[in-house]
């Protein structure tokens, strides 16, 4: 009895911390979405948030800049990781001084949390930032309104450039005991038979690589997608991604808006969860961290 | 003649494409500590005229409350952390050592809160916390700082349990060890690799958190997150980047000094026994 249930009896603790805290408060949500709200009274169900936020407009043009925004961050870090994971792997037999110094500075942006991250672009990039006065030295530009709107802009390219810089490393982290088995595993095979490096790049290499860098993908995505604090201080009031939409029906649309931005939640909950999924399963069907070489 | 160009073209490329990663990643720094020290910094000048240390004087004053919410942060993070380490530890072992009935789902249901954001159940929850009256308090932030948390230290000490030989733990046991005995002297230290590894996520990811410390604390719980998102929220230029790096430099010092701890007194012990 002991030896079949163990296993039950040591995910417990875990398990039942994730569902009181976690669960809990998604269903609590879901709850508050269709209307049950006992502390104001009500007690019945209806899909009146649903119907209201779907025909709203604001809803569909947060919708789009949200997935607009989560694509582009997505592929810009998806494309810079993959640029970064090569770089260190063919610097990796020379240790040199300069390499090891790259190394140490990759993990920052690591360790930086994101709204510090996102206060860093607003330093570097608005109208009289750090990179206009650069540009302005070099004789590029002569006054900062010629610089473009970058930060706090209502097409979200503060928000990309603050993800990109913080989510590259990222997958370049993910990817790179990957690159590194298939360069190890292959590279004197592929040599043997003839391969030129853009060939065994173009034909062994991406063809091994992209289940782990596409599964590092859709977890930026969804993290992207879902994320509070970057489009917070980066956006603009209008339009706004749906985590800051959220946000802003729940503490300044009083009562009767707040099932709308439980709705939301409900919405960034359901698509975050097909993303980890088909992240999950990706990274089953063809072998995660180190591949099956 | 081909392949001599571009092996050529390749080593000369290495160098600039170096020096431009390493300015993209040195370049916020250099903006953060520049920012902090400056002083009527007019538009087009690269750098300021004049350094003053106005920023980071008023950071460091003890009416700031810089060092109150350092310490409330460290507090909660130390505390998120120790228990998801008790958590964490038995969940970890039997996913990493058994098989059983419904681990993809407990696997699933332990790995949502990595990828479903922490702050939607948050906001679910909240009504809850406020009639069991867990709003604005430390105690009502640390589990808000759990479901986030956790995941990654169940992670991290499974990889590390699947490095582990089971036999290890069976020699011992033949030899007498009683359970914890073995857990002490056998596991534990095998672990510490990985106990690092989550622990400084948990770490990170607590220190980090704004919106639901926001949402659950009311405003009351000041964790250095919350004290200092109004200066760089269109706040204040010079103190939201003194404040920047003094997070950067807590959460750096944190990391170095949990792993320091744990790594010394357990590979004093790990040399003693062997």
């Amino acid at each position: 009895m002991w030896r079949n249930s163990k296993p039950y009896w040591l995910v417990l603790p875990t398990v039942s911390v994730i569902v009181i805290l976690f669960f809990g408060g998604l269903l609590e949500g879901l709850a508050h979405s269709l209307g049950y709200f006992p502390a104001a009274g009500q007690l019945d169900f209806s899909a009146r948030a649903y119907h209201k936020l779907l025909s709203s407009k604001d809803f569909w043009l947060s919708l789009w800049l949200t997935l607009r925004i989560s694509l582009l961050a997505t592929l810009f870090s998806g494309i810079l990781g993959m640029g970064i994971s090569l770089f260190f792997l063919r610097n990796q037999q020379r240790k040199s001084r300069i390499s090891l110094w790259l190394q140490g500075l990759m993990n920052l942006p690591l360790v930086i949390p994101h709204f510090v991250g996102a206060y860093i672009i607003v330093l570097l990039f608005m109208q009289s930032g750090y990179l206009a006065r650069i540009l302005y030295g070099f004789g590029l530009i002569q006054q900062f309104e010629a610089f473009p709107v970058l930060t706090n802009d209502p097409r979200g390219w503060g928000i990309i450039l603050a993800y990109t810089w913080k989510e590259a490393p990222f997958i370049a982290l993910m990817i790179y005991p990957v690159l590194k088995n298939i360069y190890s595993n292959w590279l004197e095979v592929a040599k043997v038979y003839g391969a030129k490096p853009w060939q065994f790049f173009i034909e062994v290499v991406v063809p091994l690589l992209l289940p782990a860098w596409t599964s590092s993908c859709f977890i930026v995505f969804a993290f992207t997608f879902s994320a509070f604090e970057v489009p917070y201080l980066l956006g603009v009031t209008y339009p706004q991604m749906l985590p800051v939409l959220s946000y802003t029906l729940y503490t300044n649309g009083g009562w009767e808006r707040m099932p709308e931005a439980m709705a939301i939640n409900v919405v960034l909950t359901l698509i975050t969860g097909v993303l980890g999924i088909m992240a999950y399963k990706l990274s089953r069907r063809w072998g995660m961290p180190g591949g099956r070489s | 003649m081909e392949k001599l160009t571009i092996k050529g073209l390749r080593h000369y490329l290495g160098f600039p494409m170096g020096l431009l990663l390493a300015l993209t990643l040195a370049l916020p720094i250099i903006a953060l500590l520049v920012n902090s020290l400056s002083f009527g910094w007019h538009w087009p000048d690269l750098f300021p005229q004049a350094i003053t240390n106005r920023a980071w004087s008023y950071v460091l004053s003890t009416t700031s409350g810089t060092y109150a919410s350092v310490g409330l942060s460290l507090e909660i993070a130390l505390i998120v952390t120790l228990i998801n380490l008790v958590l964490g530890m038995p969940g970890a072992y039997a996913l990493a050592r058994y098989s059983f009935r419904g681990k993809l789902l407990v696997e699933g249901i332990v790995y949502a809160p990595i990828i479903v954001p922490a702050f939607v159940s948050t906001m679910g929850i909240q009504m809850t916390f406020l009639r069991l009256g867990l709003t604005e308090s430390v105690l009502g932030v640390i589990l808000a700082h759990l479901a986030p948390t956790l995941p990654y230290m169940v992670r991290a000490l499974i990889i590390s349990f699947q490095t582990l030989e089971p036999s290890l733990e069976d020699q011992a046991r033949t030899l007498g060890a009683g359970w914890w005995q073995c857990f002490w002297q056998i596991s534990l230290p095998h672990l510490v690799p990985g106990i690092v590894a989550g622990a400084s996520l948990s770490i990170l990811i607590s220190l980090s958190q704004y919106l639901i410390t926001f949402l659950i604390g009311g405003g009351q719980v000041v964790t250095l997150p919350l004290l200092m998102f109004p200066f760089i929220n269109g706040g204040d230029l010079a103190i939201g980047s003194a404040y920047s790096i003094l997070f950067s430099g807590m959460a750096g010092l944190a990391l170095y000094a949990m792993s320091w701890v744990l790594k010394h007194y357990y590979g004093k012990r790990l040399d003693f026994h062997i």
